[in-house]
């Protein structure tokens, strides 16, 4: 309701109120004359600015005890007088200052302040506020004359109290707000900045007041909790505001040595003044250094954000303005600083990142030299303390105290390199990551998880090496080990390299007890170096040296990979290394000297048990990674390293300790990326020379051939035809080094063997396989052919012919015509198959010589006394026959030589060993069926048949345990073999004739069933042979139809097996029977029974 | 108990033919990768990588036949070569050019490699085996300039030339060429003057490989019999046996003085490369990896004395490669 726009309306207005007022100073008049002012416009008040004031001046000056609600009103009421104006005479300002503060003023009997109501506390404290705020420029300047000092040091002192020792909270802010305003750092936009000179001015004024306002100030931010997060935050900031102005860097910079002469009148006043030189100085940041801490104490543990955030804001402030002046009190600061970074409110976190960002920048710490100190005797500290923390403290107390030590190196920065040239501090800081990262070696499960049996070919995209979850000692946080993982990495990414690396290695092969950690920490250490997933505040100041990264990853390397190192003991599998070989291998350390001196106390040891052995494990896997981690550092520079790295981690790609191989899985994954290659197998494939470099070099070595055959296995297995002539070579050494040990790596050797033939039929064996099975199916089709061309329409003259084709069939057969006899003989060996023609001539290729070189030693292992050894051996001889079956005329020769050994295995061995002797006498048939079948039915069958029938009563008597016993799985074994060999070799109608009776007992109900089936599945072989006299043998035994001659003139059948009764064979036989039909139904063939002899 | 003898740092694989000479570049300042040139049966000359241990390059310059000598004239960039075809190329193998840029024709047919020698910057004198029988020709390279031929005295029928060595006693004094013969002797010709200073016969068998340490003024020669050779110039001009060695296995096909003059190296038929102290011919090592007869030795020219390696190339088709005795 502005309705006085004039001045002279105005006054109008006013005149008779303030008349009324200076007559009689009531609260009512107050009242009016407030009720007026509301109805003048800002301007017109301003010219009447202090005619109004007067009266209200005149009543606060008025002598003797006034009403507390008078002065209280009077006070608003001049105080909404400056709100709408401003003060511009100095003299004004002063006057009302003084007035103003002296309502406040205790009465000057008590020191105490006035037990005055809080609302006229609160409307002074407003209404200075505001007269603070209604003067401008110099008018304001003038207050902070070293003459008007008493002045301002009464004013400070009664704010201070107020905040201090009042108990409402609005008034205790209004007063922090109120000094705030006054020592001329209000947060409000409409106060023009102070020039240099001004603010220096400012500054000496302040210093006066300064342990005053810091002590009061102090005791606020300690107080207690309950005066509320606002009043603890104001007077937080004005803490630093006011300290950060007086201990300002710049400022103490311009202080002349001697003080200033002030002028004469003022002399009293200059004793007030406070000269800030150097020794002031001092001791000032000496007691705010006490001060500092107490409110760091309390304020980095506030339960409200807010402090805390306001308390970066202080560390920040000083930080900026008073690195130098402030310094002793950092060490403090930035602990509170660093420790907020993990702060539980993210607005802190956040802000406390900025700060620390900020702060690395500007390079505050890299450029000042005692700041740097400062720090690093921090660091210093808290390494020290670090190992008892890390025991003492939960993992929360262990987050926030690495936090600390990583947001001290992180703030160090490029200066980490003062802290890492002290050796105390490095030993200090090495101990302490040492000892937090042991590990927990007590898991049984890491020693015990076996790679299941066989190794498969390496997957394609074998997951990235991602780092094996570790166990730790002092703790199972995750975060922790992140946080040290940090911790690493920044050391890495400023510290010196070589000195760092030189260091840890240092530790690595001081003791075992470090091994492990030292190896951690070197992998870090290069990631870090790298720059790879480090989180830091400031780039480096030199780039990093490639040519340097790589010396110190060769170096680790090799420190890692050497056999003290690489080669620890992780299992107590007997099976791969005989006792007097580790013998050897403990020799053999003793000759590499001294530095393995305690890997070689731990092999020596009779017993090794599962702690070191988890231990062992868990170092290897560490160097594994760690060669991931150079691979990954290096990229393509790398690929220079495979020559010496490559070969050790393929060979623990191989090894039986589950977490070792599937870490170095891992590594050879990072490999191929690090590297470019798209797969394992192409990682194999194009280093496949320095592979077999470190086989054939290792091979020389009795004790390392195991390892080097894990390699070539697993090479092998990842490759493909390309690699032949370099596994050629290879395998000619790895035969000249069975030869040299048949006794002791035989079976070693003979995996690797396995894996080569395994290979060779792979990338060879299997088109000519197929072609010669293309070949078989003819015969067998043009066989049949000619059996069923007269099968359409049977004629008596047919039948007749038939018998009369049998008769002079059987005269030949029974040595009518002896000549001939003799050549069939020797048809059966000379006479070339057609497609073996062309071969004959031309060189054998490389890998049937290979085969053929594997066969010749399969005949001297043939007899192994270990029946593993003969079923492996078994095995691999009848890969080789299969990759020598394009080459008749190699492979009929080494058939000969095999033979006599391999019969000895079909005859008198175990089960498991005749099984397979099977096997590969069927493989063998398939190309020399013509030469072994003469020798089967001489040598073997006569041996096997006997056996059979000799068994056959006892099984049949036998009780349910007799499936365990040798017998029983011996009489199995032949029987599940001879079928299909039966089969393979093509078997002349006699030897059938014997196979079949020794069987025929076995289909017997008495026989335990397993044998029942084995004999049924002889029997099943045998009418693909010749399902005839199979059929009449059969019903020999039991015929269940009668059978209608198909012409008169013949005689009714009558075969034995009709009108039987049942007995122990019928159902075996019924069953048999049955197949047979389906056979003949389904089958090419068409049944010939009818014309069967009777 | 003398320490078992070490394994090949490494072993060379893919030239796939038995390997007839070797030849070290090594000793180049650093950014300059180390090289071995090894010529094989199958007429190949590779070049061997020695940090990736890879053919860097394969030449083929002597139409599938033999290689039996290759030596680097000055830097790594120059390359001579001897083959069965009986010539002797000349190869610019600069910025990965691989061309033959000169080359001679021998005319001879045997197994004697030519001998090289600088004499002044960008100038060689080599020996070589001429056309007719005992003839041993001087020509200048890379003029190709014919110096002189030396021709044994008419009926002293010392046979093909088997093995040459050029030497000077110190940069700028008289060429001189050691040859040994078929008959078992060693002849030492001045070659300025064409004539024979000496003649030695050391072996009952021809003379398979010799070399000479002008320092020592003292000489090695291996044949096919069991016995090394070992033998002195004297102030005279004449050369005087010096001592025999008896070996276990006859045969050998190549020897080489370590160019520290320390140690030399003698490779041999029964498949062993074995390491003598030159001072006193000290047996020091047999190192037995190959499995068929060595060809050839060779020292590199590392030259930092721990870098340096002994590479041997034998008939089955690998070459090993050694680091032994680095360190004295």
């Amino acid at each position: 309701m502005a309705v006085f726009d004039t001045p002279q309306a105005a006054f109008g207005a006013l005149r008779p109120v303030c008349v009324q007022l200076t007559r009689a100073q009531t609260m009512e008049n107050v009242r009016q004359l407030q009720a007026h002012l509301a109805g003048v416009s800002g301007a017109a008040l301003q010219e009447l600015q202090e005619y109004v004031l007067f009266p209200l001046r005149f009543a606060l000056r008025m002598p003797g005890p006034k009403q507390e609600r008078l002065v209280q009103s009077l006070v608003q009421c001049i105080s909404s007088v400056l709100a709408a104006t401003c003060v511009k005479k100095q003299e004004l300002l002063q006057e009302l200052f003084s007035e103003l503060c002296t309502c406040l003023a205790p009465p000057p009997s008590s020191g105490q302040a006035a037990p005055l109501s809080e609302e006229l506390k609160l409307a002074v404290i407003q209404a200075l506020h505001t007269l603070m705020h209604s003067a401008y420029g110099d008018v304001i300047l003038s207050l902070y004359q070293p003459s008007s000092l008493p002045l301002l040091g009464f004013a400070v002192s009664l704010l201070l109290t107020l905040a201090e020792q009042e108990k409402a909270k609005q008034i205790k802010i209004s007063a922090l707000e109120c000094l705030q305003v006054l020592v001329l750092q209000c947060d409000c936009q409409e106060h023009q900045h102070l020039d240099e000179d001004e603010e220096q001015q400012c500054g000496d004024l302040f210093a006066s007041f300064l342990p005053g306002i810091s002590i009061a100030l102090s005791r606020v931010i300690a107080g207690d909790i309950k005066q509320g997060h606002k009043t603890t935050v104001s007077a937080i900031r004005l803490f630093y505001q006011i300290v950060g102005l007086v201990m300002a860097d710049k400022q103490l910079a311009r202080i002349p040595k001697s003080k200033e002469k002030l002028l004469v009148e003022h002399s009293r006043v200059s004793e007030l003044m406070i000269h800030r030189g150097p020794d002031w100085t001092k001791s000032t940041a000496e007691k705010l250094s006490l001060l500092l801490h107490k409110v760091v104490e309390s304020s980095s543990v506030h339960p409200h954000w807010k402090v805390r955030l306001e308390l970066v804001e202080l560390v920040h402030h000083l930080l900026r303005n008073c690195s130098q002046s402030l310094v002793d009190s950092f060490s403090h600061l930035l602990k509170a600083l660093v420790g907020l970074v993990n702060d539980e409110n993210s607005e802190v976190q956040s802000r406390c990142n900025t700060v620390l960002q900020e702060i690395a920048e500007q390079r505050i710490v890299a450029q000042n030299r005692a700041l740097a100190d400062v720090l690093s005797e921090n660091l210093h500290s808290l390494a020290t303390a670090l190992p008892r923390l890390m025991n003492s403290q939960d993992d929360m107390g262990k987050v926030s105290t690495l936090s600390l030590l990583l947001g001290y190196l992180k703030l160090l920065g490029p200066k980490i390199n003062i802290v890492l040239n002290s050796v105390s501090h490095l030993q200090r800081l090495s101990k302490a990551l040492v000892q937090v990262l042991e590990l927990d070696v007590t898991d049984v499960k890491i020693v015990e998880a076996r790679r299941s049996e066989p190794p498969g070919p390496l997957q394609q995209g074998v997951q990235k090496g991602r780092c094996q979850k570790k166990y730790f000692r002092f703790f199972t946080e995750e975060k922790v080990f992140q946080l040290l993982q940090q911790v690493c990495r920044v050391l890495g990414y400023y510290g010196n390299l070589y000195l760092l690396v030189d260091h840890f290695m240092g530790l690595y092969s001081e003791s075992g007890l470090y091994r492990k950690q030292a190896a951690m920490i070197l992998n870090e250490l290069v990631m870090g170096a790298a720059g790879v997933g480090v989180d830091f505040l400031q780039e480096r100041e030199v780039p990093l040296n490639v040519d340097d990264l790589k010396g110190s990853v060769t170096s680790i390397l090799d420190e890692y990979m050497d056999q003290a190192n690489w080669y620890l003991v992780t299992s107590v599998d007997t099976e791969e290394s005989s006792p007097e070989q580790s013998e050897q291998r403990l020799g053999l350390a003793v000759r590499a000297g001294g530095v393995s001196s305690d890997v070689l106390l731990l092999s020596s040891e009779p017993r090794v048990t599962t702690r070191t052995m988890n231990s062992n494990i868990w170092q290897i896997c560490i160097q594994l990674e760690g060669v991931g981690c150079f691979a990954a550092v290096l990229g393509k520079e790398f690929q220079l390293l495979l020559l010496s790295a490559l070969y050790p981690v393929l060979e623990k790609a191989g090894d039986r300790t589950l977490l070792i191989s599937e870490t170095a899985l891992g590594t050879l994954a990072d490999i191929c990326e690090a590297c470019g290659y798209s797969s394992v197998q192409c990682l194999i494939n194009e280093n496949s020379d320095y592979l077999v470099n470190g086989i054939s070099l290792n091979l020389r070595q009795l004790e390392y051939q195991p390892r080097a055959s894990q390699v070539l296995d697993t090479m092998l297995k990842n490759s493909d035809a390309s690699l032949l002539p370099l596994v050629e070579d290879v395998i000619q050494d790895v035969l000249s080094a069975l030869d040299q040990s048949y006794n002791n790596q035989a079976s070693t050797f003979l995996r690797v063997l396995h894996s080569v033939m395994t290979a060779l039929v792979q990338w060879f064996g299997v088109p000519s396989a197929e072609e010669h099975q293309q070949r078989q199916t003819d015969k067998g089709q043009s066989r049949t052919r000619s059996q069923g061309q007269w099968e359409v329409t049977i004629t008596s003259q047919e039948v007749e012919q038939f018998f009369l084709d049998y008769v002079s069939q059987k005269k030949i057969a029974e040595g009518d015509l002896p000549h001939l006899e003799e050549e069939a003989d020797e048809v059966s060996l000379a006479k070339p198959e057609p497609n073996s023609n062309t071969e004959g001539e031309a060189p054998m290729p490389s890998h049937a010589q290979l085969a053929r070189d594997v066969m010749e030693r399969c005949i001297h292992l043939l007899s192994d006394g270990s029946l593993r050894v003969r079923l492996k051996v078994l095995d691999v001889l009848e890969l080789c026959v299969t990759v020598l079956h394009p080459h008749e005329n190699h492979l009929l020769p080494m058939a000969h030589r095999v033979w006599p050994a391999l019969v000895t295995r079909l005859i008198s061995d175990d089960p498991l060993a005749v099984l397979r002797a099977f096997k590969v006498l069927c493989t063998l048939a398939q190309t020399c069926g013509d030469f072994l079948r003469q020798r089967f039915s001489r040598d073997v069958l006569p041996k096997l048949t006997s056996s059979l029938l000799s068994q056959a009563p006892v099984s049949a008597r036998a009780g349910p345990v007799y499936s365990h016993t040798l017998a029983f799985k011996l009489q199995l074994a032949v029987l599940q073999g001879l079928g299909s060999l039966c089969e393979r070799l093509d078997m002349g109608e006699s030897d059938l004739n014997k196979v079949a009776d020794a069987c025929l007992i076995y289909l017997s109900a008495k026989q335990p069933v397993k044998l029942q089936e084995a004999a049924q599945s002889v029997f099943l072989h045998l009418m693909h042979v010749d399902p005839d006299s199979t059929w009449l043998l059969l019903s020999e035994v039991c015929c269940p139809e009668g059978y209608e001659p198909p012409h008169p003139s013949l005689r009714p059948v009558k075969l034995g097996g009709m009108g039987r009764p049942r007995n122990e064979l019928t159902d075996n036989v019924l069953l048999l029977l049955q197949r047979l039909q389906q056979l003949e139904c389904t089958g090419p063939r068409t049944s010939t029974q009818q014309a069967s002899p009777s | 108990m003398a320490l078992p003898p070490p394994d090949p740092q490494f072993v060379l694989r893919g030239t796939s033919a038995p390997v007839h000479a070797l030849h070290f570049s090594c000793g180049g300042p650093e950014p300059d990768i180390p090289l071995l040139f090894s010529g094989s049966e199958n007429g190949f000359i590779h070049v061997w990588n020695l940090k990736t241990h890879r053919v860097d390059t394969a030449l083929d310059g002597h139409g599938r036949k033999s290689v039996y000598c290759v030596e680097t004239m000055g830097g790594k960039d120059r390359l001579l070569s001897q083959g069965r075809d009986q010539r002797i190329c000349l190869w610019d193998l600069a910025e990965g050019r691989t061309s033959v840029t000169d080359s001679v024709f021998t005319e001879h047919v045997g197994f004697c490699r030519c001998s090289l020698l600088k004499v002044a910057q960008g100038r060689w004198l080599m020996a070589m085996a001429a056309r007719s029988v005992e003839e041993v020709q001087i020509l200048e390279l890379p003029s190709k300039t014919s110096v002189c031929t030396l021709k044994p005295e008419v009926g002293a029928k010392l046979g093909m030339p088997m093995c040459l060595k050029l030497w000077q006693v110190s940069c700028g004094s008289q060429p001189v060429l050691l040859a040994g013969y078929e008959d078992g002797s060693v002849v030492l010709w001045n070659v300025s003057m064409g004539k024979a200073l000496s003649q030695l016969t050391c072996h009952q068998e021809p003379v398979m490989s010799l070399d000479f340490d002008s320092e020592k003024a003292k000489g090695i020669s291996g044949s096919s019999e069991k016995v090394l050779s070992i033998w002195s110039l004297n102030e005279q001009q004449n050369l005087q046996v010096y001592k025999t060695h008896e070996l276990v296995n006859a045969g050998i096909s190549d020897i080489t003085i370590r160019p520290d003059k320390k140690i030399l190296a003698t490779a041999g038929w029964d498949h062993r490369i074995r390491i003598f102290g030159w001072k006193k011919l000290k047996p020091l090592a047999v190192l037995d990896y190959h499995t068929a007869t060595v060809h050839c030795v060779s020292f590199s020219d590392h030259s930092s004395p721990q870098h340096r390696l002994l590479a041997a190339g034998s008939k089955d088709q690998r070459i090993s490669v050694w680091s032994i005795y680095a360190h004295t």
